[in-house]
């Protein structure tokens, strides 16, 4: 911990500049430069942050940002975090739109939509391929995510029973794989 | 009025649900905004996904784009109540939880939390693709355009926005 009580202003701001020009799988790495470099919190402070951004529900920058400002500044620096980390996004995702619902008939911005939405696809199936390919060592997880995407496809199962029953399965057969190695 | 709570209600859902980033609620997201609500179509809601992968921030901010669409008559209210329902509800499980979870420290639970939530949000990844699919352009070009961006992703450094880029360059051209 610093021994200077670090403004609320300048949490905010941290976040509201690093939201709005971090692409993708760089932000992390920025937040962890900016966090570390202010002294706001050691290093293993921030790993616990992380983890736990990345396990909750919700965004994992957002949530990591909302841990830091958590950290340094109590529930006022979680919000000005928060407000940081999402109004930059949310103000950029909204000129975005209206430019969209202005213009999205035009031949030459439907092609390009077009364009960029197949590439969003082929950009979610990398990312499918890639967390496959982190489970494929274990049957049992390989069986549990198939039938997951077969009751989500033919069922619909909703999401809440689809995180009960498979996110609860998973754990469970997580827990006695850990206790077989104890 | 009752759109606005609808918004409320889906969105929030939605958020409290969204473990692992929220990378697994896509499937449901659709469901709820273009068969159960008819907020959009299936092509704007590919399309918005598409917008929220570009812009700098959570990709799940596109959840704005939605509410403005639900909302014509006052869109920047809908697309506050949609963003503010899909982004608060988690913000407050983590503020309550995160000094929880570090005096967990040493427990062997975390691990086995992240591990078996896992399978289930993979299988939910996929489901998801099935969902983008939906509203993507079909035909040769388009998935040639899937095809090569999927490749360029687990095969070279290049970035997500510019792979989006390139392939609307692409669309520009050839899906007009």
């Amino acid at each position: 911990m610093s021994a200077e009580r670090v403004s609320l202003s300048s949490i905010a701001l941290t976040f509201a500049t690093l939201s709005s020009t971090a692409f993708g799988g760089g932000q992390k790495a920025s937040i962890r430069q900016q966090v570390l470099a202010r002294g706001w919190m050691d290093r293993e402070r921030f790993l616990d942050g992380l983890e736990i951004a990345e396990i909750l529900p919700g965004p994992n920058i957002l949530n990591l940002a909302i841990y830091c400002g958590h950290r340094v500044r109590g529930i006022p620096g979680a919000i000005a975090a928060f407000l940081g980390a999402s109004m930059p996004p949310f103000v950029i995702v909204l000129i975005a739109g209206a430019l969209y619902f202005k213009f999205a008939a035009n031949p030459f911005v439907h092609g390009a939509l077009r364009g960029c939405a197949a590439g969003a696809l082929g950009l979610t199936i990398a990312n499918a391929l890639e967390l496959t390919w982190d489970e494929r060592a274990d049957g049992t997880r390989i069986l549990l995510l198939i039938v997951t995407v077969l009751v989500v496809l033919f069922l619909k199962m909703p999401l809440l029973f689809v995180m009960l029953i498979f996110g609860g399965a998973g754990i469970v057969s997580e827990y006695l794989v850990s206790r077989r190695r104890a | 009025m009752t759109t606005a709570l609808q918004l409320l209600w889906v969105f929030g859902q939605l958020s409290v649900l969204g473990f692992g980033g929220g990378k697994g609620i896509i499937p449901q997201m659709h469901t709820d905004a273009v068969r159960t609500y008819h907020w959009v179509t299936s092509e704007q809601f590919t399309q918005f996904y598409t917008i929220g992968k570009l812009v700098p921030g959570p990709t799940t901010v596109f959840a704005a784009l939605i509410g403005y669409a639900a909302m014509p008559s006052r869109p920047i209210i809908g697309a506050a109540l949609a963003t503010a329902a899909m982004f608060v509800p988690s913000s407050c499980i983590m503020v309550a939880l995160d000094s929880l979870w570090t005096r967990f420290e040493a427990s062997p639970w975390r691990a086995i939390i992240s591990k078996g939530l896992a399978p289930a949000i993979v299988g939910l990844v996929w489901s998801s693709v099935w969902s983008i699919a939906r509203g993507a352009p079909s035909g040769i070009i388009g998935y040639g355009i899937t095809a090569a961006v999927a490749l360029l992703m687990l095969r070279t450094k290049l970035s997500a926005p510019l792979l989006i880029l390139l392939a609307g360059a692409v669309g520009v051209a050839a899906l007009r």
